[in-house]
């Protein structure tokens, strides 16, 4: 049916698609003869634009402060994110993948082994009696972290920023800001685990300190390749919104085999 | 919150479009009272009200630049961002919805059965709401209601039907009949 040449009809079904009560097989159809005829398209147009002024007829009232301090909070986030990857844009340097962090992990580890190898002989040889130095070692041995994961968290010139241990015995992670990176006052880092195929998820949110430990799973980490710190809000953000700042550290996570 | 023209609420969008956060407070100095007012008719909640106005706030920060292609008068083009939020968060809390609309169904129902119509608030209005609410006034109020209901939640006849437990031909007669008289009305002003 020429639906254009009958006014009447066409008036009415325009204003009952605008209002939404036209369902079904005859939106659909309605539809496809405003896709066809420009007249049917003009009508449904003109009253979605009559009708979008119910929107404007409600009473007023009064929203709680703290929405216009989250937006506040989440529109500088954006633009921090902004400005950064603009800063990223204009640097010369090498765009750096996660794995970059390898070589700086096996790096700080060979650097551990070899501390401790050194602190275990010059105890042994400040001291004559070795029984005793064996029993103290074995003591300091059960109370040790046991380290069953690590991360070297880069920034983007893949300097190290962050050092980050998982204990499964103690079911907590470690983190250690090895750059002079610190966040603003109003400003939370947050570390998040960047499951494959997964959204990220929330580890927790950091405080300002040098050494801070954080409870987590071995669920948390198993099987996650990587982890990344954002800069978030102060006091961080939902795990399940995911991080809304710029990510300003990353590195893979490592299964300690030793 | 305050009425100011359509002419000054263009420039702060304008200015939102070149990232000047300073508008942006201003924008939702003038209109959050009103757009609040909004996402809690169409949400029935103030929680998921108050997300919906954050979402359309951060959707306005990031999409400013194409206001002005839309042709629309700002709290038309406003309105439109919050009611899609405010479905946004209805669908999401779907589940919770069945039990919300107890809630709902009993506030509407008072208004429905009583002699005060539902009152509609015409500060920072366009032209356009004005021809509108005109010929919304003319219409007997469970009329009006039914209609404002359908638009802003997006409601089918047998959804409405079933939200306010009136049976479905009375929904569809009273749709039918308000819109009729809207056509009919709307038509003086076209």
């Amino acid at each position: 049916m020429d639906l254009h040449r009958h006014p009447e009809l066409l008036d009415r079904l325009a204003a009952a698609y605008a209002l939404g009560t036209l369902r079904g097989g005859a939106r659909r159809r309605f539809e496809a003869l405003a896709r066809e005829h420009a007249p049917v398209r003009a009508a449904a147009l003109l009253w979605q634009s009559r009708l979008v002024s119910v929107n404007e007829l409600q009473t007023p009232a009064q929203p709680a402060p703290a929405v216009w301090t989250r937006i506040d909070n989440l529109v500088r986030a954006e633009r921090d994110r902004t400005a950064m990857d603009a800063a990223r844009q204009d640097s010369p340097a090498v765009k750096g993948g996660w794995w970059r962090s390898l070589p700086l992990w096996r790096g700080a580890s060979a650097a551990g082994a070899l501390s401790a190898v050194v602190a275990v002989v010059t105890a042994v040889g400040l001291r004559d009696d070795l029984g005793s130095q064996i029993g103290q070692l074995q003591a300091q041995l059960a109370t040790t972290p046991q380290v069953r994961y690590v991360a070297v968290l880069n920034d983007e010139q893949s300097s190290a920023a962050m050092l980050v241990t998982f204990d499964p015995k103690q079911q907590r992670l470690t983190l250690q800001r090895v750059s002079g990176f610190q966040e603003a006052a109003d400003k939370s880092l947050q570390l998040w685990a960047l499951p494959p195929g997964g959204a990220p998820r929330s580890l927790g949110v950091l405080s300002n300190e040098q050494l801070l430990q954080l409870a987590a799973g071995e669920r948390d980490v198993s099987g996650v390749p990587a982890l990344a710190i954002s800069l978030e809000p102060l006091g961080g953000v939902p795990s399940e919104r995911g991080p809304t700042g710029p990510v300003l550290f990353k590195g893979a996570l490592i299964q300690k085999m030793l | 919150m305050s009425n100011i023209p359509d002419r000054s609420l263009v420039s702060l969008i304008d200015r939102v479009a070149i990232r000047d956060e300073g508008a942006l407070k201003g924008l939702y100095d003038h209109t959050s009272g009103k757009l609040y007012g909004l996402a809690l008719r169409v949400t029935g909640h103030r929680e998921w009200a108050e997300d919906a106005l954050q979402e359309t706030f951060l959707q306005v920060w990031k999409t400013a630049a194409d206001y002005r292609a839309s042709l629309s008068p700002p709290m038309a083009w406003l309105g439109l961002i919050v009611r899609s939020r405010a479905l946004d968060q209805l669908r999401r809390h779907k589940a919770e919805r069945e039990h919300l609309t107890d809630e709902l169904d009993d506030v509407l129902a008072d208004t429905l059965e009583g002699d005060s119509a539902n009152p509609m608030d015409t500060s920072l209005a366009s032209q356009q709401a004005w021809a509108l609410h005109q010929c919304l006034t003319r219409l007997e109020h469970k009329q009006r209601e039914v209609v404002s209901l359908a638009y802003l939640r997006d409601l089918s006849h047998g959804e409405l039907a079933q939200q306010l437990k009136l049976p479905l031909g009375t929904v569809k007669s009273w749709i039918r009949r308000g819109l009729d008289q809207l056509r009919a009305c709307m038509a003086h002003f076209a």
